[in-house]
């Protein structure tokens, strides 16, 4: 996909830093507020479409690698399964780190309250892989498929 | 009106009446009928995993098993594209 | 009849005309953007219903990136549907 004109690409610019910050703070909000893992990963994904559309694919393509966003998936995913393991002493999907204090382990009071960002146990580093694993495949998804429309669009059939 | 026409409009004829019947013979909205998973994790979920959010602890703590599956399912979506287009992306 | 209720009559016969417009529309760019206002009608949808986590899940995936790779697989194409 070609570069868009100078207004389009001018706007992504002005928009993307809100949208980035919006989805990351969902994603780090998601014991808190609505919304998790998937949900700020989508968002996030989003600004990132949003500039590979307003730039083109090549470009885009020589500022975030495919091989990157495919490590940093499995990542995400490799973090979200050995997070959900580690509480096999008890349970799979064991919270273990709730109620134990230190990094993550307050327990809130009772009933209506603002909220704590240091509570929840495991759950924010489980929205922090979900999030980078759902960043990861959404954004590899469109990139992958608009470097292969800029090869269809040229009608090359010079396969390797 | 064709043949094929009489058979389409024929099972959608059919489809709406089934889907009339399935929301004739639903609960009035908004009303549970059984709420004893609900009132465990609204009374429980504080204590027991410590977030607020209530929904976020059953997506990733008490119902831990469905959000592995929609991980694995945009795995497989994200393998699946790159399968299909990436002999294409490098000469 | 209160406010909330008239908004739960109208908002679902606008996603019915945004997804009448995406089938009928000639044009495919067209229809795509009015297929990314139906999803954006729903996310709304979804708000009032007090289901915010599908919502902001809606509105994402389903009015941004449903949409560019909708466009990217217009642009494979031809922009015109054909006549029959």
């Amino acid at each position: 996909m070609s570069e868009m004109s100078k207004i389009v690409r001018s706007i992504s610019n002005l928009l993307l830093p809100f949208i980035l910050i919006y989805g990351f703070y969902i994603i780090l909000h998601g014991h808190l507020t609505p919304g998790g893992g998937f949900q700020g990963g989508a968002v996030v994904a989003s600004g990132l479409v949003m500039v590979l559309v307003a730039y083109g694919s090549e470009r885009f393509a020589s500022w975030v690698k495919e091989k990157h966003l495919s490590v940093l998936e499995s990542i995400g995913a490799l973090g979200f399964i050995s997070l959900a393991f580690l509480g096999l002493s008890t349970a799979f999907f064991y919270n273990f780190l709730a109620g134990k204090g230190g990094l993550f382990g307050d327990i809130p009071p009772e009933g209506s309250n603002p909220g704590a960002l240091n509570t929840a146990g495991t759950l924010p580093l489980m929205n922090l892989a979900v999030g980078l694993k759902v960043i990861a495949g959404l954004a590899s998804i469109v990139l992958v498929m608009g470097l292969a429309s800029h090869y269809f669009k040229q009608g090359g059939e010079n396969d390797t | 009106m064709s043949k094929r026409d009489l058979v389409g409009v024929i099972s959608l004829l059919i489809l709406v009446g089934f889907l009339g019947l399935g929301a004739a013979s639903m609960r009035e909205f908004g009303v549970v009928d059984r709420a004893y998973m609900d009132d465990y994790i609204i009374s429980h979920s504080q204590d027991e995993v410590g977030a607020n959010n209530a929904v976020t602890s059953v997506v990733f703590d008490y119902r831990g098993f469905d959000t592995l599956g929609e991980a694995t399912i945009l795995f497989a979506a994200v393998v699946g594209v790159i399968v299909i287009f990436r002999r294409e992306v490098h000469e | 009849m209160d406010l909330l209720s008239l908004v739960h009559i109208i908002l679902p016969l606008l996603i019915v005309v945004a997804a009448g417009f995406a089938v009928l529309l000639r044009d495919l760019i067209s229809c795509t953007i009015a297929l990314a206002a139906m999803s954006l009608l729903l996310s709304l949808e979804f708000y009032i219903l007090h289901a915010p986590d599908v919502a902001i899940a809606e509105a994402g995936v389903g009015a941004c990136i449903t949409t560019a790779i909708i466009i990217l697989a217009i642009s494979m194409t031809k922009r015109e549907e054909d006549e029959r």
